[in-house]
């Protein structure tokens, strides 16, 4: 049986994208089954405006050189790949209705769930991964 | 060494050389061999991982003037 990852991701600036995005698709790229949960802050990384202007942490901002130098994958295309490879997006849908956010202020393809669909991923994962 | 299809993922960063790997890997048939030539640095160790986790095997690997090499068999 294939190897499940479980990642949740509820922090929402640039460096916390590329932890969460790279990590998903060298998973999904080596045949694993992933999902990850979108909550609070992290939900910035699949919105549709949003993730295309991440923000770098406050003080880091010369890193944008060397993303550009080490030609690193921008998210948006990041993300399109893990959904290319199966990742499962899944937004939480308390955190939306606090932040009076809809499905469709979102990236295609997504899903929308509590708490316990993660888990019940999770449960059986082999992986577990908190960004 | 032989190979049916070169990967050219040079100047890539991880985790690309392992994401258009796996891609390439899917359009050989098993028993074939992909070469891939990558410059990431962390590709040494990753392509290797990625191997031993997919069950396809890592024939040789090679270094030519900051060009990593592999020769994979498709499980």
């Amino acid at each position: 049986m294939a190897n499940k990852v479980a990642i949740i991701a509820s922090n929402g600036g640039l460096f916390d994208a590329y932890k969460v995005f790279n990590i998903a698709t060298a998973a999904a790229a080596t045949d694993s089954q992933v999902a990850i949960f979108f909550t609070f802050e992290g939900l910035n990384l699949i919105h549709k405006q949003a993730y295309e202007q991440l923000p770098m942490p406050a003080g880091k901002e010369h890193f944008q050189e060397g993303f550009k130098a080490a030609n690193v994958p921008s998210i948006p295309d990041l993300v399109s790949m893990a959904q290319e490879l199966g990742v499962k997006i899944i937004a939480c849908q308390m955190t939306m209705d606090v932040m009076n956010l809809q499905k469709e202020d979102f990236i295609d393809g997504i899903d929308v769930g509590g708490a316990v669909t993660f888990l019940d991923f999770a449960q059986d994962a082999n992986v577990t991964l908190t960004f | 060494m032989n190979s049916d299809k070169i990967l050219d993922a040079k100047g890539l960063a991880c985790p690309m050389p392992i994401v258009r790997t796996k891609k390439s890997i899917a359009e050989l048939e098993s028993g074939q061999v992909l070469e891939v030539h990558a410059t990431d640095k962390g590709a040494k160790n990753d392509l290797a991982a990625w191997a031993k986790s997919t069950g396809n095997e890592l024939l040789s690997h090679a270094e030519e003037n900051g060009v990593y090499k592999f020769w994979i068999k498709k499980a």
